[in-house]
């Protein structure tokens, strides 16, 4: 049903292009072209155009359009305009073969691409790249020059990790697949490129290993990347919501990665990495409900503290689901399950506390949650005061004034905390929402709805699918093979094959080649060997 | 045109799924919160104590005053001297539950009974018979069966009202004082409620129930009473009340009660002070820690009546010796592991003539028998004559005692002075 509604959309023309230009070949007029572009592009004060005509020669006279910004004006100037300025080869020459010399002898630049008609031309030329335009010829040239300002890499600001690799991706898509390429060497590794969006025009990259990423996750994700039709790309979650499986959920099924490593990884075990122009938020698809804990640090660090950690993280995924629920239902339904000294503790901090437990949970975790908000977007300055007024004012004052018990900000503090533990901020941010929904049902029904509700997310959490993979896979369906690392990260020794999980097929990740070989040391031992 | 009406399947479709989850989400309203109780609207009873007087129930709930910190942090204790750590609300009425009626009617907060400690009977009660009692407590879900069970001889409310020290929180302090003793002492085998009704309902018929009562005359119940360092009155334990059926029929002493304790392999860790020489004084002179002990009975049927064949094996520690024994010699230790042995066996022989006195088989043989003799039981039940059977049966008890350590010193210190 949902693909459904995607398919209904499918737009009628191929490309987008068209959408905003008419389809219109270059003449071989030199100032007709020239008008022609200019009166699409209108008089925006960045497009550069040059013309050289020199009339004491019978060289066809030629012209330059490029945006000042997007390419390097050295090399433009250098190895574009300057070999065209009077260039010996080019005296009287016919327009044809002129243009042949330009393209074949002349111009000392990489890439060199022709376009025929107004549309490419434009396109090349709002990717950086200088257009010559020469008189008599219907075909333009775009010389590679594009060069425009970027951020350096960095270390990634969402995902750290104490040890492995301290560089993110960063906004331009060709560094981002070449930090791919440079961890992953070898022929395998695919980089299709898309458009996408009618008026960002913005560079869309899949990359995965052929022969390892499942064929029919492939194919659909190439339909539902074709099927996007929208005017702007301007992050990753366009495109995740654009493709992600329907249906209301508030459980992410693409994961999003600022790490290389973390993308290797995936693509590795046979996910397909979707890399956006623009952003440094890479997507990783298909992801099951247990992709999100795995960090890319516990394969850096010895299994046990691992696997550890690992238990840790899930069991703070309950805690800052459950912990409030938990709270209001045991306080003013079971207060039987609580050791006495507990409960009397408990309710001496109740005395005088004007609130059902479960509208002063709601209110502290609202709260918090407005805190949370404000320290993201406060400007760096202001920082501080954010915590001053959450931990003294809110924190301190309100028990002191016995708007709140101490016990409840200590539950929505340690709430807090928990929910900070998941690597995957999508899965955090889902989790708070559920919270709410928890504790919705505890202060109505208690245990029971508590119970209940686990109960109906599990059943919603196992009808979901990302691409095809069951989300709570490998545990349901259950695949007791693949739990290695799962719950726990096996020792790497332990896990030699590769799991099937992302639709690939099952094969050996280790001791690929037969024990003699590898006692001569081969060096082509690798990736390479793994499609076998 | 196929599309448009598809959709417009979908579109019902997926208002019908919206409507069903906002009318559950909306059922969540009306079914639920029926039963919920804020933490500030509980009176938390913490003991309870009923009694019996002019043909009415007593009852008395010692309700926690979470506001003074009960709850027993720290060094606290004793600094908020304005407000006691709990209350008691008395009530009468012709049934338990009216009782509790009227309890509520005089507090401002609900009784909450899912954390109840003790509960303490008094004797009038015990002798009238406790069974509504058990009953009330095995049917009601919010009454705790884990309760310990005490007797008092009198009026159960005062043992309630009297003021701890050290545990602000009196019922809780008295729950760790009856586990503790079974642990340390082993002379009174706390019972609790669910173990009462077990014991009373089984082929013997009889429980014992440890009595609490305060050491001096005087309660203490204001918080200023006990801003002092010797109490003039303290909770403790002092006899071992028996009941039969559903009623009390007699006392035996704390002696007899460890004598009971050893029939009944309830004996955990002990002391056991005897005469070291006991050739030449009666007199206690030394002591030992039991660490181990454990009993076996076995039902023999000799000719007429039955004999319990009881196996007492225990081992400890020796901790004092007055005398002036030289314990480096294999033998001395041998004496003096036989003087236990000798202490042991007349302490439960003494136990045993209470017991049959009072008739009532705490001692669980009625159990040991039917395991044992199965088809005998069964004829004494038909033939209704187990009072007879009980009375004529003879006890042979065993006892093993082993000292496994002597201590750091060997000898006496009164044998060095000595020689």
């Amino acid at each position: 049903m949902k693909l459904k509604f995607l398919s209904n959309r499918k737009p009628d023309f191929k490309t987008a292009q068209n959408s905003i230009l008419p389809f219109h070949p270059l003449e071989s007029s030199l100032d007709t072209n020239l008008a022609e572009i200019k009166r699409l592009i209108g008089h925006s004060a960045d497009v550069v155009f040059r013309s050289l005509s020199n009339p004491s020669s019978d060289s066809p006279a030629i012209s330059f359009i490029y945006i000042d910004g997007l390419v390097n004006s050295d090399l433009v100037s250098q190895a574009v305009i300057q070999p065209l300025t009077d260039h010996p080869l080019l005296k009287e020459q016919r327009p044809e073969q002129a243009f042949l010399l330009i393209k074949e002898q002349i111009l000392p630049v990489g890439g060199l691409q022709e376009c025929t008609t107004v549309e490419t031309l434009l396109g090349m030329l709002f990717e950086g790249n200088a257009i010559i335009l020469l008189d008599g010829s219907k075909i333009a040239l775009a010389a590679g020059t594009s060069f425009w300002e970027k951020r350096s890499v960095n270390e990634p600001t969402s995902q750290g990790v104490i040890r492995g690799p301290k560089e993110g991706f960063t906004e331009s898509l060709r560094t981002c697949t070449s930090m791919v390429r440079r961890r992953l060497k070898t022929a395998d590794l695919r980089v299709e490129q898309y458009k996408i969006g009618r008026r960002t025009q913005t560079g869309v990259a899949l990359v995965y290993l052929h022969g390892i990423a499942s064929e029919q996750v492939l194919a659909e994700i190439r339909k539902r990347l074709d099927a996007i039709d929208t005017d702007s790309i301007l992050e990753s979650n366009y495109i995740e919501e654009l493709i992600q499986d329907g249906g209301l959920t508030p459980f992410p099924t693409i994961m999003s990665t600022e790490r290389p490593d973390a993308m290797a990884g995936g693509i590795l075990e046979g996910q397909i990495g979707i890399i956006i122009d623009g952003t440094p938020f890479a997507l990783l698809a298909p992801s099951t409900f247990f992709s999100f804990f795995q960090s890319s640090e516990d394969y850096y660090q010895r299994f046990d503290i691992s696997s550890f950690l690992r238990l840790i993280r899930y069991s703070a995924f309950f805690v800052s689901m459950l912990l409030p629920a938990l709270y209001i239902a045991i306080t003013t339904f079971h207060q039987e399950m609580l050791p006495t000294t507990l409960l009397i503790s408990l309710a001496a901090q109740r005395e005088g506390v004007p609130f059902p437990a479960f509208i002063e949970a709601l209110l502290m975790e609202l709260t918090f949650d407005v805190l949370r908000e404000a320290g993201v977007r406060m400007p760096r300055a202001i920082g501080p005061a954010v915590s001053i007024v959450g931990a003294l004012v809110l924190g301190q004052a309100a028990v002191q004034a016995g708007l709140v018990s101490a016990a409840m900000v200590i539950v929505v503090s340690f709430t807090a905390i928990s929910n900070f533990v998941i690597p995957s901020m999508a899965i955090a941010n889902s989790i708070r929402l559920i919270r709410f929904m928890m504790m919705l049902f505890a202060g109505s029904l208690g245990l029971l709805g508590i119970m209940s509700f686990l109960m109906v997310l599990v059943i919603h959490m196992a009808s979901l699918q990302s691409f095809g993979v069951p989300y709570l896979s490998p545990i349901a369906p259950m695949n007791p093979g693949y739990l290695k690392d799962i719950i726990i990260r096996a020792p790497l020794r332990n896990m030699k094959m590769r799991p099937s999980t992302y639709g690939s097929k099952e094969a050996p990740r280790q001791n690929l080649l037969p024990k003699e070989q590898q006692a001569s040391g081969s060096p082509s031992e690798g990736q390479g060997n793994k499609n076998s | 045109m196929r599309e448009n009406t598809q959709t417009g399947v979908n579109i019902r479709y997926l208002a019908g799924r919206r409507f069903l989850l906002i009318v559950s989400l909306l059922s969540l309203l009306t079914g639920g919160c029926w039963d919920d109780r804020e933490l500030n609207e509980l009176g938390i009873v913490s003991g309870s104590a009923y009694d019996w007087k002019d043909n009415q129930w007593h009852t008395a709930y010692q309700i926690i005053n979470p506001s003074s910190g009960a709850n027993n942090t720290g060094g606290s204790s004793g600094g908020n001297t304005s407000s006691p750590p709990f209350l008691i609300y008395s009530a009468k009425g012709n049934t338990l539950m009216q009782a509790v009626e009227r309890t509520n009617l005089t507090s401002t907060r609900q009784l909450f009974f899912s954390q109840n400690r003790i509960t303490v009977l008094g004797e009038a009660l015990a002798k009238r018979g406790i069974g509504q009692l058990i009953d009330m407590f095995l049917r009601r879900p919010d009454a705790r069966q884990t309760v310990y069970v005490f007797i008092t001889e009198e009026e159960a409310g005062l043992i309630l009202s009297q003021l701890m020290q050290l545990n602000r929180n009196q019922s809780a302090g008295i729950q760790l004082m009856i586990e503790q003793e079974a642990r340390l002492t082993s002379y009174y085998p706390g019972i609790q409620m669910v173990e009462l009704a077990r014991q009373l309902s089984s082929e013997s018929a009889s429980a014992a129930v440890p009595e609490i009562k305060l050491s001096g005359n005087k309660v203490m119940d204001r918080t200023s009473d006990i801003t002092q360092t010797d109490l003039p009155s303290r909770i403790t334990f002092a006899r071992l009340a028996v009941l039969k059926e559903d009623r009390f029929v007699g006392w035996l002493s704390q002696a007899e009660a460890y004598g009971l304790s050893f029939m009944t392999d309830k004996v955990k860790k002990s002391n056991i002070s005897f005469p070291s020489k006991p050739q030449k004084s009666d007199k206690d002179d030394a002591s030992i820690s039991l660490l181990h002990s454990s009993t076996t009975v076995r039902p023999i049927w000799e000719n007429d009546h039955y004999v319990m064949d009881i196996g007492i094996k225990a081992d400890g520690t020796l901790t004092e010796v007055g005398s002036n024994l030289k314990l480096e010699n294999e033998s001395a230790i041998r004496q003096l592991e036989h003087n236990i042995e000798q202490n042991i066996i007349e302490i439960v022989e003494s136990s045993w003539r209470s017991v049959k006195k009072l008739n009532a088989d705490v001692t669980g043989f009625a159990i040991s028998i039917h395991r044992h003799h199965p088809k005998q039981w069964k004829r004494i039940k038909q033939e209704h004559n187990w009072d007879t059977v009980f009375q004529n049966i003879q006890i042979r008890p065993h006892v093993k005692v082993k000292i496994k350590r002597i201590g750091f010193n060997s000898n006496s210190y009164n044998s060095v002075n000595k020689n």
